[in-house]
């Protein structure tokens, strides 16, 4: 039975539901919009991480160069659209 | 079709390989799908029209519930995947069902919370911020809809062919769509829910 | 009865009826011809269940000139229009369906598949690989672009065509103003088509990253196969955005949602930016493909390697990623601060940069080179000082004060015919006309090509160059007639002077291939053009299987120097060869998809439930099915190979 359960994953999850009240803190503290953000930023980001790292295996094999190329690309450009956008349509839009 | 036996089973042809590598690729666009639509989100989020807004709709039992639900199939389907490579076919389609019985609580919960929008006034046609948010939200728990489809196939195949490359191939994309979700549920849960409430 | 009026054409006139009753006689003669030459079970057989990416990329050939007879017709259309002041040839909804549908079609069902064709064909040749890494998927994509294009042009003969421009902006895209059904189809046909395109990207980069013949490190990879795998990469992180663009736009337009609504918070300009996000990394996933077919065919004719093959291979990098940094030019006058648009400004002239690095490279190619004049060098020659001049009016809208003058005038739609038809379209021509015996196993004749050579570069001049003029001037695009006082008359008529010599260049091309099939002698050799990478390797036109015996790569110019520097390309003996089977699959899934988008819109519920119910049959009954391919016999190979006359050790 204990072999079915492998360290490294029970610790993923317990590491994943604490990184989602260190999410919660921010609801049910208060705290300013800043500090907020930065919890909420690093919070998902992290989880993220230790989902691809822990659960998805994205570093075993020999394509995981071209697999971290992928999500490195992906990530980038999603921020890039993301952060774009609201240039464009909140912060530098002047109707 | 040659057989690497030095590779665990998932790898161990070049098809499955490649596979692999493609439906990794195939998450790459995925990101960027639901980065556009974060995108959308974020431009559209203050703008509710005569409609709710975030902080009235949401609560936060029912996100909690799901966030709950998700990550944890998320962490069974890993166990899934981790006693497919001990060679459990028993444990492991056990852990997937578990995973699909999690996935299918979670969407539960998602259609009951919807319900409770459309009471309060919030549906599909309300405001530019009520469309883009059950478009996200919908998004994502289509995918999950999917999602369940295509692992109850997965496992009425491993549990009728066994664990052969393919099916194993086939469990293990199957486990990196389902834990991609439970990361894009995370961004849903912080930037949507968690932002939207404080 | 009513239920059939929604199929009507909002604005019937007699060309409609003609182009009606002429597409009704092409169909029964196909059908006809079909039958009465018993060819049904070859084209099933042959064509509709096939995954061999060279009769993938065939089709896609074909489609892209039927495509690029349906732009052009348009395109002749609105300049015969304007051609005089005050014509009455064409009313405005005719008009404005005519620009639309000629952008539509010309960027995303003729240059996009033109651009799939060569690299379903070129590329796992180049790489010395068997098919692509997804064969299934291959067929999959081709069929579904087939029926997008084909959902999007039955528009003009059943319900209307899209008359909301190629860029289809809201709120004139919304219900309100268009209120016939165009837009649905826009919307829906190019949505089928870029979930096509979406897995072509996500095919050729595993393709690419994984199947390259032994020794083929990425840096010794073909040019063409780097602009592919950039391609691709530019394809896979700005598709998704269009979907979910189309989707928004949909359910605009089916359910009334508020995304770009002018009411209850809507963002019309959501929509142009979305757009662009996708628009402009669009364009590049033409260009650079188009570059890397220059940057075979220029070494090839010039019997030079590829100069700076590096700072080639680095800004196409450079370009692709860049392409992302970008978009907000393409509507700098739609109301963002000033401080926005110079940071955009300033990353579209940086974009000048790599692509100048590229013109020089291949004129460094081209210097001291023993250059032969033949078709597709003549593409590639005619292309440098056009582009250039594309691309140097293209840094003068980068300028986002000036382009407050530019913006919605003929100097833009001047600009950006003069980087795409130098760019791309000389570029799959001249490509075509290289890999030509490539495909068929005969040459085009090169005389009649030089002609539409000619026709083609002078008329594009001719068409093009006024409408900077005109442009400066304040002609305004998308506007169906204009007054004598404006002085733009004698300008527009030079255009339609000279779209008309571009049409005949395009019947002199078609006359071309039937003048080649008839006339053409069928032996030229593996090797016709004394060309230098490795899809020249094998024979023409290309076995099924592509190589008897995967070749071993130790250069980046395999095949040139196996041929003059005594490579040995193909060691050992020969195995036998594992190949995909053929499935109806993918074609009869990607008819569903054109019933249901059919039914999608027109709002017919009913068929689009059922629709959307047999797409999902067709993929589990995808999941449950065992194919594990076939073998190609050992005796079977050496028979082929022994008809062509043996591997070319």
């Amino acid at each position: 039975m204990k072999e079915l359960f492998p360290a490294k994953q029970v610790w993923g999850f317990v590491f994943s539901l604490i990184l989602t009240l260190a999410a919660l803190t921010v609801y049910f503290f208060n705290m300013s919009k800043a500090m907020g953000m930065t919890i909420f930023i690093l919070t998902a980001f992290i989880q993220a991480a230790v989902q691809l790292v822990v659960f998805m295996h994205a570093r075993e094999t020999d394509d995981s160069k071209s697999i971290f190329m992928t999500l490195y690309c992906a990530i980038f450009l999603a921020i890039i659209t993301v952060v774009g956008t609201i240039l464009c349509m909140i912060w530098g839009w002047t109707y | 079709m040659k057989i690497d036996h030095s590779q665990p089973l998932e790898y161990s042809t070049e098809q499955n390989r490649l596979n692999i590598l493609g439906f990794w690729i195939f998450l790459g666009a995925e990101i960027m799908l639901f980065a556009t639509l974060f995108a959308s989100y974020f431009t559209l989020v203050d703008r509710t029209g005569d409609g709710p807004a975030g902080a009235r709709i949401f609560e936060i039992t029912p996100v909690l519930a799901e966030t709950f639900l998700l990550l944890t199939s998320s962490f069974v389907i890993g166990l899934g995947i981790h006693a497919m490579r001990l060679g459990h076919k028993k444990a492991m389609l056990t852990f997937f069902v578990i995973t699909l019985l999690l996935g299918l609580g979670f969407l539960g919960f998602e259609i009951t919370e919807f319900i409770t929008y459309y009471h309060e006034g919030a549906t599909l046609q309300t405001s530019a911020f009520t469309s883009v948010l059950f478009t996200t939200l919908g998004t994502h728990g289509a995918h999950v809809t999917l999602g369940l489809f295509w692992g109850t196939f997965i496992v009425l195949q491993v549990k009728k062919r066994g664990l052969t490359p393919e099916t194993a191939n086939k469990s293990f994309i199957f486990s990196l769509y389902w834990h991609f979700l439970d990361i894009v549920w995370i961004f849903i849960f912080t930037f949507i829910y968690m932002k939207g409430m404080t | 009865m009513g239920f059939f009026t929604r199929f009507l054409i909002p604005n019937p006139s007699p060309v409609i009826y003609t182009s009606m009753v002429a597409i009704g006689i092409t169909i029964l003669l196909i059908v006809f011809g079909l039958t009465h030459f018993k060819k049904w079970f070859y084209l099933w057989s042959g064509w509709l269940t096939t995954v061999d990416h060279k009769r993938i990329g065939i089709m896609y050939l074909i489609a892209a000139l039927l495509m690029l007879f349906r732009g052009g017709v348009d395109a002749v259309m609105m300049r015969a229009q304007l051609a005089i002041p005050d014509n009455k040839l064409l009313d405005s909804q005719h008009y404005n369906e005519i620009f639309s549908t000629h952008g539509v079609v010309m960027i995303l069902f003729m240059a996009m598949p033109y651009i799939m064709a060569l690299m379903n064909f070129v590329v796992p040749l180049q790489i010395g690989a068997r098919d692509v890494a997804f064969p299934r998927l291959n067929a999959i994509s081709f069929w579904l672009f087939f029926m997008g294009a084909m959902l999007f042009n039955i528009s003009f003969v059943i319900g209307g065509s899209p008359d909301a421009g190629w860029s289809s902006y809201f709120p004139l895209a919304g219900n309100e103003f268009s209120p016939h059904v165009g837009t649905n189809y826009y919307m829906i046909a190019i949505q089928i088509a870029g979930i096509g395109t979406l897995m072509t990207g996500i095919n050729f980069m595993t393709t690419i990253l994984k199947m390259r013949a032994p020794g083929m490190k990425l840096m010794r990879m073909p040019m063409f196969t780097w602009a592919s795998l950039v391609t691709s990469v530019i394809i896979i992180f700005a598709f998704p955005v269009l979907t979910v663009a189309l989707i928004m736009g949909t359910m605009d337009r089916l359910f009334a949602t508020k995304f770009f609504a002018m009411t209850d918070g809507g963002m019309d300009m959501l929509w142009a930016n979305l757009f662009w996000v996708w628009g402009h990394p669009e364009v590049y996933i033409l260009i650079l493909p188009a570059f890397g077919l220059f940057s075979e065919i220029i070494p090839t004719f010039s019997r030079r390697n590829l100069y700076g093959y590096r700072s080639m291979v680095a800004s196409m990098v450079f370009i692709s990623i860049y392409s992302f940094f970008v978009w907000t030019h393409h509507f700098f006058t739609m109301g963002q601060a000033a401080y926005v648009n110079s940071i955009f400004s300033i990353t579209t002239m940086v974009i000048a940069i790599p692509t100048g690095i590229k013109i020089f490279n291949w004129l460094f190619t081209m210097w001291r080179g023993r250059i032969r004049f033949t078709v597709p060098m003549l593409y590639s020659i005619g292309f440098i000082p056009l582009f250039t001049i594309g691309g140097v009016t293209g840094v003068m809208l980068a300028m986002s004060a000036a382009d407050y003058q530019y913006h919605n005038t003929m100097f833009l739609v001047a600009h950006f015919h003069n980087v795409i038809i130098p760019g791309v379209v000389f570029a799959v021509l001249g490509a075509a006309t290289y890999y030509w015996p490539k495909m068929f196993g005969f040459m085009l004749n090169e005389r009649l090509g030089k002609w539409a050579f000619w026709f083609l570069t002078i008329g594009f001049c001719l068409a093009f160059f006024p409408m900077y003029i005109t442009g400066l001037d304040g002609q305004a695009r998308r506007i169906y007639t204009y007054s004598e006082s404006t002085g733009f008359g004698p300008w527009n008529m030079v255009t339609f002077i000279g779209t008309v010599l571009m049409a005949i260049s395009f019947f002199l091309i078609v006359y071309t291939v039937y003048y080649s099939i008839r006339h053409a002698p069928k032996d030229v050799g593996d090797d016709p053009w004394d060309a230098r990478s490795l899809e020249w390797a094998t024979h023409n036109p290309v076995p099924e299987y592509n190589f008897a015996i995967i070749p071993q790569v130790s250069s980046r110019e395999a095949f040139w120097d196996a041929k003059y520097k005594g490579h040995e390309l193909f060691k050992g003996d020969y195995e036998k060869i594992h190949m995909p089977n053929n499935s109806g699959g993918p074609f009869i899934m990607s008819c569903i998809f054109f019933v249901f988008g059919f039914a999608l819109v027109f709002s017919i519920w009913f068929l689009a439930i059922m629709g959307l119910i047999g797409i999902f049959v067709c993929m589990a009954l995808r999941s449950f099915e065992i194919d594990h391919g076939r073998y190609i016999s050992v005796e079977e190979i050496k028979e082929t190979e022994a008809k062509y006359g043996g591997v070319n050790k």
